[in-house]
């Protein structure tokens, strides 16, 4: 705004104040942009904070691909105060809210591998082999992850 | 060894493990699995289930999941073959067997450790005594070191006596030994016997089924399964007519067991809940879910009665729906859209008609499920839509995307899926007739002397379907039955069929399946499996002996010839 004011008042005392609404309407489509870029911006953002709730901690490498050096500052801080939040509730321990978003109906659940995805880890150091279309029963919170991501489907019988 | 109790001996086993479940693709299994599932996730057992299409593919899946699992169940697979020779697992692996196969290899009934077989104790098992097939070598050794103990001890005396000592020990010696091969001899013999016959034991499903039930946690879902599994026995051929009405009426127990709540007037069950009925129904494939003509034509059983591929057949057939009053329009109609008055006595009016045209078995006894007011379904019915999905050549889908499918339509919510099955299964079906019928009409099958054979060419309609072991089996058994009725060659009718049909076109390869021959009272032993095994070593030819039956090969198309005249050899 302050450059527009000044733009304008050598427009005055140059005497072309004919060219006082082009300025004007230079200045609006400048501030138009701005909002813009700044929505488009924000809504990326969203789009990140939502990326943790989905893959986790950490993404992978196609989507930080993606991301500008101030975006992935950005994400960082986010997972940190999500981090500091939920040591805070729950107790000790503190309570990992990434888990169970949909309210789950059973302990273990049946699940089916739609890709080869090698072997998978788990918490305890159990090993499982997830080939194509062999099936699985496994506990809930185990498999939340791997189905998010579309390697295990969720069998309901 | 044999598991006498097994619940304590297998399911509290297992119950606080993980496991790994390995299923062979066939009905009975499939049901089997469904009810072992079922009772794992009622006790929150974690298992992983991976489909094994053969030998080769059991040994890829326990390569890939021996580091991780100690406990394997095996379903219908792996009882006829010394498993710890194929697999060499570690010590600590310890195998369930829930297998139909029979005979069980002796190893694996006499190792005490690692290996438990989950089988009935069936009268008709015979499993040979331990001694006469296993001897420890040590005291045979022992017993020569003796004797050449006392040569040398010998030595000391004078020479006289040390002769007499040399000679005795010689004779013990040879004693020993001619006794040791007259044993070895007699070891081969009793052998023989015993594996020279392939046959099928009691249903998976149904030993499933009753472990549920020592253990009170049979649901209404698991016995409809466990009905599948023995039916899909009869269907395939795989027991005689007797076992299976045995069977029936152990299962028909459980059914009124289980129905005993719906007599009750006041509590009655709402309709929507599943009800298993006995039925002493039709033998007319399908013939609820399609018109009663087409399932006319299309089942077996009445297709070698009337001998349908012939004008006389088709005549005799129309004659026959005349004298039951059923205008053609009517049974040509799909079955739910016929007249109510003709569908409530349809059964015996059947029956009473069959009787006059030769057919006297055309009710068999089975079960029925109904839930809903829509969905009624026979056991048959499910099996066929089931072998269907599950041989499924259509789409390009690999054999565990198919074993998935036919998986999932055996549960009730997946109806969609157990309808796509039925409509190929009539596919099938039809495709099984068109071609017994073309083969009986060009003379295809050709008596070799001691069996019959009969090769199927490739540009044959609907080939592809036959390339998979269930299909051709039904193929085989409905070809048989069809020729049995149709040539006046005596001696042809006791003779058994070997069937070949092209495999793979690229690789030149032909499935070769055996099956004996048709008799009102056949026990379904096969000796082919032998006979195949013996043939393929003697002509070196390049075959594959991959399925858990063992009457099932694959064969190089080039050594068809040098193979088949082995076996023509072998067996007259």
């Amino acid at each position: 705004i302050s450059f527009c004011l000044h733009n304008m008042n050598e427009a005055k005392t140059e005497g072309k104040s004919e060219l006082i609404p082009s300025i004007k309407f230079r200045h609006s489509c400048l501030l138009r942009n701005q909002r813009c870029i700044a929505a488009y911006l924000y809504d990326r953002l969203l789009r990140i904070r939502a990326l943790r709730w989905e893959y986790g901690s950490v993404l992978p490498t196609t989507i930080r691909f993606h991301m500008c050096a101030e975006e992935m500052e950005w994400f960082n801080q986010y997972k940190k105060s999500l981090a500091t939040y939920m040591r805070s509730i729950g107790g000790e321990e503190g309570l990992d809210i990434t888990q169970d978003m949909k309210p789950p109906k059973s302990l273990y659940i049946q699940v089916r591998c739609l890709k080869d995805h090698g072997e998978f880890e788990i918490d305890d150091g159990t090993v499982i082999l997830l080939k194509k279309n062999s099936q699985h029963f496994l506990p809930r919170w185990k498999c939340e992850q791997l189905i998010r991501q579309g390697v295990l489907e969720h069998v309901i019988s | 060894m044999f598991v006498t109790d097994i619940r304590k001996e297998f399911y509290d086993v297992v119950v606080n493990q993980r496991v790994a479940l390995f299923v062979s693709p066939d009905i009975d299994a499939l049901c089997a699995c469904k009810v072992l599932q079922a009772l794992f996730h009622c006790d929150q057992v974690q298992y992983t289930l991976v489909p094994v299409a053969g030998w080769q593919d059991l040994g890829t899946a326990f390569m890939e999941h021996k580091e991780q699992y100690q406990y394997f169940v095996l379903i219908n697979c792996g009882a006829n073959v010394d498993l710890l020779e194929t697999l060499q697992p570690e010590e600590d692996s310890v195998f369930f067997i829930c297998d139909t196969h029979r005979p069980a290899d002796v190893v694996n009934v006499y190792n005490d450790t690692q290996i438990k077989l989950l089988i009935k104790q069936d009268d008709d098992l015979g499993v040979p005594s331990y001694d006469d097939i296993f001897r420890d070598d040590e005291e045979d050794e022992e017993g020569d070191g003796d004797d050449s103990g006392n040569e040398s001890d010998g030595s000391a005396e004078p020479s006289g006596k040390r002769r007499r000592y040399d000679e005795d020990a010689l004779e013990r010696r040879i004693e020993r030994q001619r006794a040791r091969r007259e044993w070895e001899a007699r070891r081969r013999e009793i052998l023989f016997d015993y594996e020279q016959y392939e046959f099928h034991g009691t249903s998976a499903a149904l030993v499933m089924f009753e472990l549920a039930w020592v253990m009170s946690k049979d649901t209404k879902d698991m016995l409809w399964w466990s009905v599948i599994g023995v039916t899909d026995q009869w269907i395939h051929d795989k027991i005689p007519h007797m076992k299976y009405v045995t069977d029936i009426a152990t299962l028909q127990r459980h059914v009124s067991r289980h129905n005993h709540r719906n007599e009750d007037e006041e509590n009655s069950l709402s309709i929507d809940c599943m009800r298993i009925t006995f039925e002493y129904d039709l033998r007319l494939v399908l013939y609820q879910h399609w018109s009663l003509y087409e399932s006319i034509c299309n089942s077996c059983y009445t297709s070698c009665s009337f001998k349908l591929w012939s004008i006389n057949g088709q005549k005799k057939l129309q004659e026959f729906l005349a004298d039951m009053g059923l205008p053609l329009k009517q049974v040509r109609q799909k079955f739910n859209s016929m007249d109510m008055t003709i569908k409530e006595n349809l059964r015996e009016v059947i029956e009473e008609s069959a009787n006059k045209f030769s057919m006297k078995d055309i009710r068999v006894q089975t079960f029925a499920v109904h839930f809903g007011f829509k969905n009624r379904f026979l056991a048959s019915d499910v099996v066929h839509a089931a072998a269907a999905l599950l041989e499924n050549v259509e789409k390009d889908e690999t054999p565990t995307d198919n074993f998935i499918k036919a998986l999932d339509c055996l549960s009730r919510s997946n109806l969609e899926r157990l309808h796509l099955g039925i409509d190929l299964a009539k596919k099938k079906l039809k495709a099984i007739q068109q071609t017994v019928a073309s083969c009986i009409c060009t003379n295809l099958i050709l008596s070799q002397g001691p069996f019959l054979y009969c090769h199927l060419l490739e540009g044959t309609p609907d080939v592809k379907l036959f390339s998979k072991p269930l299909a051709l089996t039904l193929l085989c058994k409905y070809l048989l039955k069809t020729f049995v009725c149709s040539t006046r060659n005596k001696r042809c009718k006791i003779l058994p069929l070997i069937m070949a049909a092209p495999l793979d076109v690229e690789k030149g390869t032909v499935i070769v399946l055996g099956i004996p021959p048709e008799s009102e009272t056949s026990d379904k032993k096969n000796f082919f499996g032998r006979a195949f095994e013996k043939a393929a070593e003697s002509t070196s030819s390049r075959t594959l002996h991959d399925h858990f039956d063992t009457s099932v090969i694959e064969l190089k198309m080039e050594d068809r010839g040098k193979f088949l005249d082995a076996l023509i050899t072998l067996l007259s």
